[in-house]
C-alpha cells in the first residue's frame, strides 16, 4: 500500500507563519550585529590602549644601548684610559657534554685559550644543576673570537667592555682603575667616574619571529656616551719621572717613594707616581702598599724642606733681611726642656746661609723674631692643614695645631718642618708661592684652558729672595748639590726627617725630601721627591732625593722645549774638521 | 552614481594596495638602517680598540727601550745640543750651547 507524498501541499506550509517569528529572527541577528559593533568599538576606542599595549608586549623589545665610558686622555692628547670590548664566557654546565671525547678535546683547546687550568674549568662545570656559571669574564676580543670558533654546545659569551691602560704602572696611581661592572674604584677613574660613565640609552622596537629587528616604536632614547677627560699629566714626563723614582728607591733600598712635578704657572700636575706600583691591566694580588698614593694620601713631617717657608714670611713681615747675619753657635740650642741641634756648629750665618747649610737653630732664632698667628696665617694660605682642593679621592690634609696651642717649643720645631705634617703634593704646590712672584696657585689634575687665580702671600721681591736662597742650597756649599743638571739653573731644598714610630722617633729611619725648581730665574716646574727610608748607607735628602730630582728636571724641561739657561761645555763639533790621514 | 562609487572603490583599493607597499619598504629600509648602524657602532669600537693598541705601542717605556737596544740610541742633554734661535741666525753658526 502506497501513499503518495504531495509536498505542495505541506501541511506546515499550509499552516499560517506567525509574523513575530520572523521579526524575531531579524531582530536577533541585528542584535548580535549590535553586539559586534560594540565590541569593535569598545577594542577600537574605548580599551583601545589596552589592546594596544598587548599587542606590543608580544611582538615589541627594548633594547638598551650601551653608552660608551669616556676615555682619560694626557695633555697631549695620548690614551692613558679606554674602552675596549672584551668577551666574557659563561655556561649553562648541563649543556656541555663532557663525556664525549671531541667536546673534551676542545674543552682543553678552550681552557688554553683562556689561560686557566684544565681542573679549574672541568671544576666549575661540575655542578649540573646550576643553569649560569661565568667561566671567565673580561677576556680579550680575539680570544672571544677564537673561542667562538670552537663551538663548544653549552658554552656562551657576552660582549662586555674592559679598560686599557696603555702606560701602565707608571701612571697607575693617578689613572685608577675600573672594577668589572665599569665603574671608578681609584684615581682618576673615580675622581671623574659620573662625567665619565655615561648614560645608557634605549630603542623600542618590533622584532619578527627570527628576532629581527622591523620597525621601531615610540621614541629612541640615544645613548649618551661619557665625556673624555684630558688630564693635566704629561704622560711622558710621567714615565721618566716614574722610572727614575724606581731606580733610586731600589738602589737605596728604600721601602717607598713618590714625586710630583707641577707646572710652575698653572698648577698643573705635570706627573705623579708613586713606588711600588702595580699594573692596573692585571690586578691579581694586590697588596695594599702598592695601591696606596702616597704623594696625595700619606702626610709626614717634611723636616728642612719647610724652612724656606718660615724664612720667607719673616723677609715678608720685614723681621730679616737676607744677609741678616744669625749666630748659631755652637750648633745647640735649649729650649723647654729640649735640645736642638744643627749637625755641624755653623757659628755666625746670614740668613741665606741658614737655608744654604740647612741650620735648625738659625730658623728657629729666625721664628722667634715671629708671633705664633703670624706663621700660622702663611703656612693656612699655602695650604698646610687644608685639605688640597684637587679633585683626588682620599687627598689628606695634613696636620697644622691651631696657632693658639702653640708652645714656644713648637714654634721652633714647626721652623724647621717638625711638628706639623703635610702631604708630598701640599709641599710641592706650597712652592709655587716662590715660582709664582708670591701668587700660590691652586693645583689641578685637568688640563686648564687659563691661568688660575693666584693669591698674594708673599711680594715679589720675596719670592726672588727666596729664590735665589734655593739656588744657593742647590749650589757649591750647599746641601742639595746632587740636585743639579746639566744646562738649567736649579734651587731647591732637601729635607731629612726622622720617622715617627708610636710616640717618639724611631732610631735609623728616615724620610728624604728634595723640593724645588727649575730654571731659578724664571721657573717652568716645581719638583717635590720622597724618599721613604733609604737604608742603603745614605739617607740625606739631597743624596737620595736630590739625584732623582735632577733627573726629572732635567728630562722634563727637556721636553717641554725649554732652552738651557747655563752656559754647557759642548761635547759636539759643529763643524768637523776632517782629520789628515 | 554607481560609476562613481566604482572609481572611488578602485581608489580606495589602489591606496591600500599602496599603504601595504610602502608599509614593506619602510620596513625593509628600518632594517637596512638598523644593520648600518650596528656595523657602525662595531667599527667605532674597533677603531678605538686599534687606537689603544697603536697607542701600546709607542707608550715611553716601549719607545725608550727601542730607542735604546735596537737603535743605539742615548737620551739627548743639554752638552750635545746644538741651539739655534729662530730667525735671524744671530749667534747659530758658533756652535755649542748658548
Amino acid at each position: 500500500m502506497s501513499r503518495s507524498v504531495v509536498y505542495t501541499a505541506s501541511p506546515l506550509l499550509a499552516s499560517k507563519t506567525p509574523v513575530w517569528r520572523s521579526k524575531f529572527i531579524v531582530a536577533a541577528i541585528a542584535l548580535g550585529f549590535v553586539a559586534l559593533a560594540l565590541r569593535a568599538a569598545y577594542v577600537q576606542v574605548f580599551d583601545n590602549a589596552f589592546f594596544q599595549r598587548q599587542g606590543e608586549v608580544r611582538f615589541a623589545r627594548t633594547l638598551e644601548l650601551p653608552a660608551n665610558r669616556g676615555r682619560l686622555l694626557d695633555r697631549n692628547g695620548f690614551i692613558l684610559a679606554s674602552s675596549v670590548p672584551a668577551a666574557s664566557i659563561w655556561a649553562i654546565p648541563e649543556d656541555v657534554d663532557q663525556d664525549k671525547p671531541e667536546v673534551r678535546a676542545k674543552l682543553k683547546e678552550l681552557a688554553r685559550l683562556m689561560d686557566m687550568p684544565l681542573a679549574e674549568l672541568l671544576k666549575k662545570l661540575a655542578d649540573e644543576d646550576k643553569t649560569f656559571v661565568w667561566i671567565k669574564r673580561q677576556l680579550d676580543w680575539d680570544v672571544g673570537q677564537k673561542i667562538a670558533a670552537l663551538d663548544i654546545k653549552g658554552i656562551y659569551q657576552r660582549k662586555e667592555y674592559k679598560r686599557q691602560y696603555p702606560e701602565g704602572e707608571a701612571a697607575a696611581h693617578v689613572v685608577g682603575f675600573t672594577n668589572v661592572e665599569d665603574h671608578g674604584q681609584e684615581g682618576m677613574e673615580l675622581a671623574f667616574d659620573k662625567a665619565l660613565a655615561g648614560k645608557p640609552g634605549s630603542r623600542r622596537v618590533i622584532k619578527d619571529r627570527l628576532g629581527r629587528v622591523v620597525e621601531g616604536v615610540g621614541t629612541d632614547v640615544p645613548p649618551v656616551d661619557g665625556k673624555d677627560m684630558q688630564l693635566s699629566i704629561d704622560s711622558k714626563v710621567q714615565f721618566f719621572a716614574y722610572q727614575k723614582l724606581r731606580d733610586q728607591v731600589i738602589a737605596n733600598k728604600a721601602k717607598a717613594g713618590s714625586v710630583v712635578v707641577l707646572d710652575a704657572h698653572t698648577g698643573e700636575v705635570l706627573a705623579l707616581a708613586n713606588y711600588p706600583s702595580y699594573n692596573q691591566n692585571n690586578r691579581e694580588h694586590l697588596s695594599g702598599e702598592q695601591l696606596r698614593n702616597r704623594a696625595i694620601t700619606d702626610t709626614f713631617e717634611p723636616g728642612s724642606t719647610m724652612k724656606p717657608i718660615t724664612i720667607g714670611t719673616a723677609l715678608e713681615l720685614g723681621r730679616v733681611k737676607h744677609d741678616t747675619v744669625i749666630d748659631t753657635t755652637p750648633g745647640k740650642y735649649s729650649l723647654g726642656g729640649f735640645t736642638i741641634s744643627d749637625t755641624h756648629n755653623y757659628g755666625a750665618l746670614t740668613v741665606d746661609g741658614v737655608i744654604q747649610k740647612s741650620s735648625n737653630i738659625g730658623a728657629l732664632k729666625v721664628a722667634q723674631r715671629m708671633s705664633p698667628q703670624e706663621m700660622w696665617n702663611v703656612h693656612t694660605a699655602l695650604g698646610y692643614g687644608q685639605r688640597p682642593q684637587i679633585a683626588f679621592p682620599g687627598a689628606a690634609s695634613g696636620r697644622l695645631r691651631p696657632w693658639k696651642t702653640w708652645k714656644p717649643i713648637e714654634q721652633a720645631t714647626i721652623a724647621y718642618g717638625y711638628g706639623l705634617s703635610a702631604s708630598l703634593f701640599q709641599m710641592a704646590r706650597s712652592y709655587t708661592v716662590f715660582s709664582n712672584d708670591g701668587k700660590v696657585i691652586p693645583a689641578t689634575m685637568l688640563k686648564a684652558a687659563e691661568a688660575p687665580v693666584g693669591t698674594q702671600i708673599f711680594s715679589a721681591r720675596t719670592a726672588e729672595l727666596v729664590r735665589h736662597m734655593l739656588w744657593l742650597a742647590a749650589g757649591p756649599g750647599g746641601t742639595g748639590q746632587k740636585a743639579q743638571t746639566v744646562g738649567y739653573s736649579v734651587g731647591g731644598k732637601s729635607g731629612t726627617a726622622r720617622k715617627q714610630s708610636g710616640k717618639g722617633y724611631a732610631a735609623g729611619k728616615y724620610r728624604a725630601w728634595f723640593t724645588g725648581m727649575a730654571p731659578i730665574d724664571q721657573p717652568r716646574i716645581i719638583v717635590a721627591v720622597m724618599i721613604d727610608e733609604p737604608s742603603a748607607g745614605s739617607y740625606y735628602g739631597g743624596t737620595v732625593a736630590g739625584p732623582v730630582f735632577s733627573e726629572v728636571v732635567q728630562q722634563t724641561l727637556r721636553l717641554m722645549g725649554v732652552p738651557p739657561d747655563m752656559a754647557v761645555k759642548p761635547q759636539i763639533v759643529a763643524n768637523p774638521v776632517e782629520e789628515p790621514l | 552614481m554607481i560609476r562613481l562609487n566604482l572609481v572611488l572603490l578602485l581608489a580606495v583599493v589602489a591606496s591600500a594596495l599602496y599603504l601595504v607597499h610602502t608599509q614593506y619598504e619602510s620596513r625593509l629600509l628600518y632594517t637596512a638602517l638598523d644593520r648600518a648602524a650596528a656595523q657602525a657602532r662595531q667599527l667605532e669600537t674597533e677603531h678605538q680598540r686599534l687606537q689603544v693598541e697603536k697607542r701600546a705601542q709607542a707608550t715611553p717605556l716601549r719607545v725608550e727601550q727601542l730607542a735604546r737596544d735596537r737603535l743605539k740610541m742615548r737620551a739627548a742633554t743639554p752638552a750635545i745640543s746644538q741651539y739655534v734661535t729662530d730667525g735671524a741666525a744671530t749667534g747659530a753658526a758658533n756652535g755649542g750651547a748658548q
